[in-house]
């Protein structure tokens, strides 16, 4: 029942769109039925940990512990992104930038985007995984080009034809997979609870290459360079809501299904050549994020680039292949997700607010807008790996895991990148939150759900850090069990 | 029969390389289909499954019909000059076309490992599958990077209905389904491209860099 209920809510809101009056109202229900779906995540979760099962559903929709969890963060902050939306585009709709049909339309889609990334890891066939992840890029292009100014269509055109064709990869991936099934003699449908114990008998050559196209596939997808090219294109773009959500969880629903097929892999192929691969990838993205996160003058894109970093610091904690370093990388899903949205909240308030993306004219932020400056200044030395807050944590892992097996040089070249992609978001914020205040400008006024969310965020990325200090163990375990399966 | 199917994949596919205009390519583009069509309901003769059967039908209906009918209305309605905007020219692309067809042979045989009859359909749809990403890159217009990834989706079905005998049928459905919406999707994009830029040139979409 509880994986129904995650697909219906969405899809009850999404309709529910049709029959609102003002934006405002609705937006307060979107955000309650948000509520629920935390709730009910978060149950899902429990159940699954506490019964190390599987819940299964017409053995249509599938919930183990990776889902429960992936499930979970989508969850976290597709309600941090509807409350943050009620402010938002109320005050789109008070300046006349969009009609009340056009916040409607937003709030269509937004709704069906949270259903496409919940049925991601619901589905429990491979194939037809592919087509929810091929669903949020349709979906989410249309919250890209939204302003439909010259640069958003361009933004979303370059997000739409990318993803498309990477994603075509996938599925030769996919197809390839089936085909190893299908010369193994096991399988006729491709569902994953199947696909997993039959993985033993595949042929490895085979499922290689197969890997290959699903790694440029749904690494597209993930932003991993060289294949990020839309990345920051697309987040620069997006309505400021949206951008969170793409750059929180839709990223991370790609990692999940590079780890879905990564299983498999791992199973016939040897943990070697999986590994190898994603930490080959991760490196690289460090690399080229690093190289543009220093020249940057965009500041949404600047935190497009930071992204890329992290899934890059992701693809290295499950390249590692060590208990900690694949526990590392999971935590860091989920601390990378609510810091970065909290960060593109704080972003687009204050793009709005100077009416300007570039970061040589924003300056004296925190004086402007008090509560978002200080949000922006915390979540800043959040995102950058400071110690009490959960993004230490989890990099601290990973790099322990390195450590652990003796990937020194792999260890050496994350800490270097840290260090320096820490100093050039010190010198890029510092100016822009206490630079000289210009003359013009006075105090604002920001709306309280912006701030809930902000608040709400805030609070899961300082408690984060804690709690996993104190659940270590129990988690240890959790993620050596995925490992083995 | 299936002879005949391969050929005009192949002949469909080497139009489409030196096409130089929009219609031509989508003209291609559904005779391509039509091949496609024709080779998927030979596989489903042989076999005798139904969903293949089902999977050839829809071809027929979209790839042929459906698809082609949208892009020609679309074109009428934005009414652009004609031009794909060739990058490299057609002797170029076809001698690079001829090294596709060479490479996804070599890789056939390779990734299937048995007789050489066996590997033929999967290097044609290897061979469709370069060509469409090839057509994506060196092409300019919005409406030939369309049309490339279509041709992609077309080896995709060969390669599926060749070497699997079809992906398990509600897959195939949601797949197709999949594909139908993004060509929508797509096509109301070039529709809004068109509108604020005047011309559906990619490569002078370049406001965003960096």
């Amino acid at each position: 029942m509880l994986l129904i209920f995650l697909l219906v809510v969405p899809l009850i809101l999404a309709a529910g769109v049709f029959l609102a009056r003002d934006a405002k109202s609705f937006g307060v229900v979107n955000a309650l039925g948000y509520c629920g779906m935390l709730i009910v995540s978060a149950l899902l979760l429990q159940e699954v940990v506490a019964g190390h099962g599987m819940l299964i559903e017409w053995h249509f929709l599938v919930a183990d512990i990776l889902s429960a969890y992936f499930i979970f963060v989508i969850a976290v902050v597709s309600l941090a992104t509807a409350l943050y939306s009620i402010g938002y585009i109320n005050k789109d709709i008070e300046q006349g930038i969009i009609s009340l049909k056009k916040a409607k339309t937003y709030y269509l889609f937004f709704n069906i985007f949270c259903f496409s990334m919940f049925l991601v890891p619901l589905v429990n066939n491979l194939g037809l995984m592919w087509v929810a992840i091929e669903m949020t890029t349709l979906v989410s292009a249309f919250l890209v080009g939204f302003y439909n100014t010259k640069r958003s269509v361009e933004a979303a055109w370059k997000y739409i034809i990318i993803c498309s064709a990477g994603i075509i990869f996938a599925l030769l991936g996919t197809i390839l997979f089936f085909y190893a099934f299908s010369l193994s003699g096991c399988m006729k449908s491709l569902n994953w609870t199947e696909a997993v114990s039959t993985a033993g008998s595949l042929d490895p050559k085979v499922i290689r290459i197969a890997f290959i196209f699903i790694l440029v596939g749904y690494g597209t997808k993930a932003g991993l360079a060289p294949m990020h090219n839309w990345l920051p294109d697309a987040h620069s773009q997006a309505v400021g809501p949206v951008s969170a959500l793409l750059s929180g969880v839709l990223l991370k629903t790609a990692i999940y299904a590079i780890l879905r097929f990564g299983f498999i892999v791992i199973k016939s192929a040897g943990f070697a050549y999986f590994g190898n691969l994603l930490l080959l990838l991760g490196v690289i993205s460090l690399v080229i994020s690093c190289c543009f996160i220093l020249i940057q003058k965009d500041l949404k894109r600047l935190l497009a680039y930071s992204s890329i970093e992290h899934i890059g610091i992701i693809a290295i904690g499950l390249g590692l292949g060590t208990p900690w370093g694949f526990l590392g990388a999971l935590l860091h899903v989920f601390n990378h997700a609510v810091t970065k949205s909290l960060m593109f909240f704080g972003a687009s308030n204050i793009v709005r607010a100077y009416d300007t993306h570039n970061l040589h004219s924003i300056r004296g932020a925190i004086k402007t807008l008090p509560y978002t400056g200080t949000m922006v200044l915390l979540g800043m030395f959040a995102l950058t790996g400071f110690p009490p807050f959960s993004i230490f944590m989890s990099e601290f892992l990973i790099i322990m895991g390195a450590f652990s097996k003796g990937a020194y040089f792999i260890a050496g070249t994350l800490l270097l990148f840290l260090v320096i992609i820490f100093g050039a978001f010190m010198y890029r914020f510092s100016e822009m939150l206490f630079g000289h205040l210009p003359k013009n400008r006075v105090v604002q006024k920001e709306p309280l759900s912006g701030k809930l969310a902000f608040a709400f965020l805030l609070v899961l990325i300082s408690a984060a850090g804690p709690a996993l200090i104190y659940f270590r163990k129990d988690l240890l375990c959790l993620v050596q069990n995925l490992l083995t399966l | 029969m299936q002879g005949l199917s391969i050929f005009g994949l192949l002949v469909a596919t080497f139009l489409m390389v030196i096409a130089k205009r929009t219609p031509a390519l989508v003209r291609s583009f559904r005779y391509q289909s039509f091949f496609l069509f024709l080779a998927t309901l030979v596989i489903a003769l042989e076999e005798r499954q139904l969903n293949l059967y089902v999977v050839a039908g829809l071809i027929f209906a979209l790839k042929v019909i459906g698809i082609p009918y949208f892009l020609q209305y679309t074109m009428k309605k934005i009414n652009v000059r004609e031009d794909l905007g060739l990058i490299a020219n057609t002797q170029i692309s076809l001698l690079l076309s001829l090294g596709f067809a060479y490479l996804s042979w070599i890789f056939s045989k390779q990734l299937m490992s048995s007789s050489e009859t066996t590997a033929i359909l999967p290097a044609v749809a290897f061979f469709i599958l370069l060509t469409g990403m090839f057509l994506m890159i060196f092409r300019l217009t919005a409406m030939a990077q369309i049309i490339g990834l279509l041709i992609m989706e077309n080896g995709l079905f060969l390669l599926a209905s060749a070497v699997l005998g079809g992906m398990p049928f509600f897959v195939e459905i949601a797949i197709f389904f999949d594909v139908f919406v993004s060509v929508v999707i797509m096509g109301f994009f070039v529709y809004r491209i068109n509108k604020l830029f005047t011309h559906i040139d990619v490569n002078r979409l370049s406001r965003l860099r960096g």
